[in-house]
């Protein structure tokens, strides 16, 4: 009877120190364990990084934070970022996907709506990053608050042009939520200032945005200031302008940044643009989302903010790393199983 | 009071003295690990941040050596202080002078030259930026500037040549015809940004720590994490490593324990500040941990077991023996009690084993006297009913009846009659001496109607002794005896005397007659009970005398004194048994 008795103490005993072993071992040895299998979906306006640089700057912050936070993410959206029929299959497939969470930059205010809900009813967490739907079925918004980003618009315009002047406000996808705040922030800071053409849409298409400015310039006469509301349509704006050689008369207000951008910025064809923090907006959107995995509470919206920048401020430390972000570090891509 | 088993005793205390041991010896050690890794740590990152810097610096002297050697080339000269000589021949010379340097460093971006009159030449091919006024940038340059020195900048973006915004760490130097004259023109050598970023990004400090390079305004030349200290998401303990000279800096950021390595350089301006996450360093005292719990484990069970073993070796012993002794109690005395083993336990066993012995001994000796004492009252009792005895009274009583002595028969027969319900009345081992008295005197009674006038008594107690106690049949076989012995063979009268008095504890009962007497040697016989009576109740003075020797003990029993001729005295000695009559 002693017998067993010391041999059932020593078999704990070994049992417990195998545990002890694995337990310590084992992280070592085997990753950090479930942590590792929380997969997000991002999904963007557009996936063509090479011709909207801002949306490769939010992918490198949701790549970023995805290293940070060992979250397994999978970027994906359409090609053009008119095309929201595109985009609504993208969200209904990744819904299909059981995700741990879906991070959104909803291409139309509207049409995505009844997907959200589906989403929401799937009890999937939905983190709306940059441009958001018109209900509140998103768990988090996070993004520039576009409304006071147009009143900047507005504000840097009326430093150019005499009250009264005649003043046009191009914008780019007509249902995006983004583009339709912009618009009302510029426009509520403009009305009693000048006068006001009504909005052209350049579909975010540089080629679109440079014919609407050709013709709007030859057409208006009288026209002082331009309002573009986002990056492509403010480089075909800002190509209009330079070959009609009248960026002496007409001040253009562009939004968002590209080498282009900041080039027309040098040399005055733009005189001011009202940039985003892209990287920031994909890092927090994948820093939400996990925090929604993990059953934490974050705030319902995040204002990432927006940076007024001009030819004389646009060489400062903080305003140049926004204009030309540094690359991440390199070994992003592939630990995360990103395809982008 | 609460048992305890002497092997739960010991497992405690051997746990308890060895879990003490380890948690002294584990926490001492843990602590003096701790310290070492971190020194190790603090030490190596050091090394690790001077290197760098070093590797730094030999960039910016590489630098310093381009824009000395462009600052002292003749034709940078010439295009500086004469503007006459200004030519689109002497402009390529210069710029492929510059592109040639450029060509075989790819790690230097651009070289420039500016003058004060807002000239510029490019190394790099490609139209210079017509944003760019030159004045302006060479009046931005030149107030950063100490006369004949370089000057560093931070990390920024380039956008000289058209089209192109590089980043870059930019070198400067002015060119002056005489010391102490206004710098004609500048010249500036432009690193690559990526070889500063590169080399700090190749740094590895343990999983997650890295290096960044500060600038003395406080700008951060290079941080792996750019983005996000810029979009506030991310902070450094900016003002603490600027104000602290070279060394280590403790810090939290983010809930992490991290520890700032920063060294200096003069020649860049810049700190190089390596970032450690304590956790990390002191990965090695985890597993250390891990293998003190494992130590720790085992000796708890070496201790369990060391107690059980231990306390077995000497409670199995003690086990024996109390099974032993509880047999003992259960009243089998038949057993040997020994151990295994080889120390006090084994002598106390020898001891118990002896004192068992001993008592079985006095056991079974108590029993056998019982047993003698037993037999010897029932040969006294058997001597009661001694045929001859009966035959010669019922003779005696025929007689009588014949010769029609009716009165002396009736006399006879019912002293007959009381003589034997006296003797076998009662199973009790004693009487009182008053019944005794009164068997004896029927007896007499009896033997007097058989020898008539030959026989005569007298019984003289003192009466304090008629309730005390007496074994049965004491007195009669002694009286017998005289008769027998003393009285039958004599000529003329007999006498017997029997007399009873106490004296201190002692009751003392003398028979005395005056019969023939005994030589010495049969007297000595007869005291050693060696002569057993032939007539008579047969019963004997040996039975008397054993009978009182194992009820009292060695110091009572019975005397005798003789005179041949004279008569016999016989003395008992019994102890006084007061009221214990049934």
């Amino acid at each position: 009877m002693k017998n067993r008795a010391l041999l059932i103490v020593v078999a704990a005993a070994v049992l417990a120190a195998a545990a002890l072993t694995l337990l310590y071992r084992g992280n070592r040895f085997f990753g950090p364990g479930p942590e590792a299998t929380r997969r997000v979906i991002a999904i963007f306006k557009t996936v063509d990084y090479a011709g909207t640089p801002f949306w490769a700057n939010v992918r490198d912050g949701v790549l970023s934070a995805a290293r940070d936070f060992n979250i397994e993410v999978s970027l994906r959206g359409p090609e053009q970022e008119s095309d929201i029929a595109g985009q609504i299959e993208i969200v209904h497939q990744a819904m299909e996907e059981k995700p741990d969470a879906i991070v959104l930059a909803a291409a139309d205010f509207n049409l995505l709506v009844p997907l959200a809900r589906e989403v929401r009813r799937r009890h999937i967490p939905l983190v709306c990053i940059d441009s958001f739907i018109n209900s509140d079925d998103a768990d988090v918004r996070i993004g520039t608050d576009s409304y006071e980003g147009g009143q900047k618009l507005g504000a840097a315009l009326v430093r150019y042009v005499k009250a009264g002047e005649l003043v046009a406000v191009m914008s780019y996808v007509k249902g995006s939520s983004t583009a339709i705040d912009r618009e009302s922030g510029a426009r509520d800071f403009l009305k009693n200032r000048v006068r006001l053409l009504d909005t052209l849409y350049s579909q975010s298409d540089v080629e679109q945005a440079y014919k609407q400015a050709v013709t709007l310039i030859r057409l208006t006469p009288h026209l002082r200031g331009i309002i573009a509301l986002n990056d492509p349509t403010a480089r075909g704006v800002g190509r209009a302008l330079n070959e009609s050689g009248k960026a002496a008369e007409i001040a253009l207000i562009g939004f968002d940044n590209s080498i282009e951008v900041v080039n027309f910025v040098e040399r005055g064809i733009i005189r001011d643009t009202v940039v985003q923090k892209p990287f920031n907006i994909g890092y927090l959107g994948i820093e939400m989302a996990r925090q929604l995995i993990d059953g934490k509470k974050p705030p319902r919206f995040i204002n990432t903010g927006s940076v007024d920048i001009n030819r004389e401020n646009m060489y400062q430390p903080e305003n140049q790393k926004l204009l030309f972000p540094v690359a991440p570090a390199a070994p992003v891509t592939p630990a995360t199983g990103a395809h982008p | 009071m609460k048992i305890r088993r002497i092997q739960n005793t010991l497992i405690r205390a051997f746990s308890a003295l060895i879990l003490f041991a380890l948690l002294l010896l584990g926490s001492l050690s843990w602590y003096y690990l701790r310290k070492l890794l971190i020194q190790n740590a603090e030490v190596t990152t050091m090394q690790l941040v001077i290197q760098l810097n070093r590797i730094i610096e030999n960039y910016i002297s590489y630098m310093d050596d381009i824009a000395l050697m462009a600052v002292n080339n003749e034709d940078v000269r010439t295009f500086m202080i004469y503007p006459a000589t200004d030519s689109p021949q002497l402009r390529r010379k210069i710029g492929a002078s510059f592109e040639a340097i450029r060509s075989v460093r790819r790690d230097i971006d651009s070289v420039f030259l500016l003058t004060r009159d807002g000239r510029a030449i490019a190394s790099t091919p490609g139209a210079l930026n017509p944003a760019v006024d030159i004045r302006g940038r060479f009046a931005e340059l030149e107030s950063g500037l100490k006369p004949g020195r370089p000057s560093v900048s931070s990390a920024h973006v380039e956008n000289m040549v058209d089209g192109r915004y590089p980043w870059v760490i930019s070198l400067v130097r002015d060119m002056r015809p005489s010391p102490g004259a206004k710098s004609f023109g500048l010249i500036q050598v432009d690193l690559n940004y990526d070889i500063i970023a590169d080399l700090c990004r190749n740094i590895q400090l343990g999983q997650s720590g890295y290096v960044f390079i500060l600038a003395r305004t406080g700008d951060i030349v290079y941080h792996p994490r750019q983005q996000l200290i810029y979009g506030n998401l991310e902070s450094e303990h900016i003002a603490e490593i600027l104000s602290m000279s070279d060394g280590n800096l403790n810090a939290v950021v983010g809930g992490r324990a991290i520890l700032y390595t920063a060294v200096g350089s003069r020649d860049t301006g810049w700190e190089v500040v390596a970032v450690s996450y304590l956790d990390e360093l002191l990965g090695a005292s985890r597993e250390a941990e891990y293998y003190f719990c494992l130590l720790s484990l085992l000796a708890l069970v070496a201790a369990i077991g060391g107690g059980i073993f231990i306390s077995r070796n000497l409670s199995r012993p003690i086990e024996s023996l109390r099974r032993s002794m509880q047999a003992v109690e259960s009243g089998n005395f038949d057993i040997d009690i020994t151990v295994n083993a080889n120390n006090e336990i084994y002598q106390l066993a020898r001891d118990c084993d002896i004192a068992v012995k001993k008592v079985r001994d006095l056991i079974e000796q108590s029993r056998s006297e019982q047993e003698l004492k037993r037999k010897l009252e029932l040969r006294a009792l058997q001597g009661q009913i001694n045929p001859h005895f009966l035959y010669n009274t019922l003779d005696s009583i025929i007689w009588m009846i014949e010769l029609g002595e009716n009165e002396r028969a009736i006399d006879m027969t019912s002293s007959l009659a009381t003589f034997f319900r006296l003797g076998i009345n009662r199973g009790s081992e004693t009487i009182s001496i008053r019944t005794e008295i009164e068997y004896v005197r029927t007896y007499l009674t009896i033997q007097k109607q058989r020898y008539k006038d030959k026989l005569s008594y007298e019984i003289a107690f003192s009466p304090e002794l008629y309730d005390h106690q007496i074994l049965k049949l004491l007195i009669q076989p002694l009286v017998e005896n005289a008769i027998y012995h003393g009285i039958k063979n004599m000529e003329g009268l007999g006498f017997i005397r029997i007399n009873g008095e106490r004296e201190d504890d002692t009751v003392v009962i003398r028979i005395s007659d005056n019969g023939i007497g005994m030589p010495p040697a049969q007297l000595q016989a007869l005291a050693a009970g060696q002569i057993e009576p032939r007539q008579g109740s047969g019963v004997g003075v040996r039975n008397v005398q054993e009978r009182i020797r194992l009820s009292f003990g060695e110091q009572y029993g019975l005397e005798f004194e003789s005179t041949p001729g004279a008569g016999t005295s016989v003395t008992m000695r019994i102890p006084v048994l007061r009221g214990e009559a049934t």
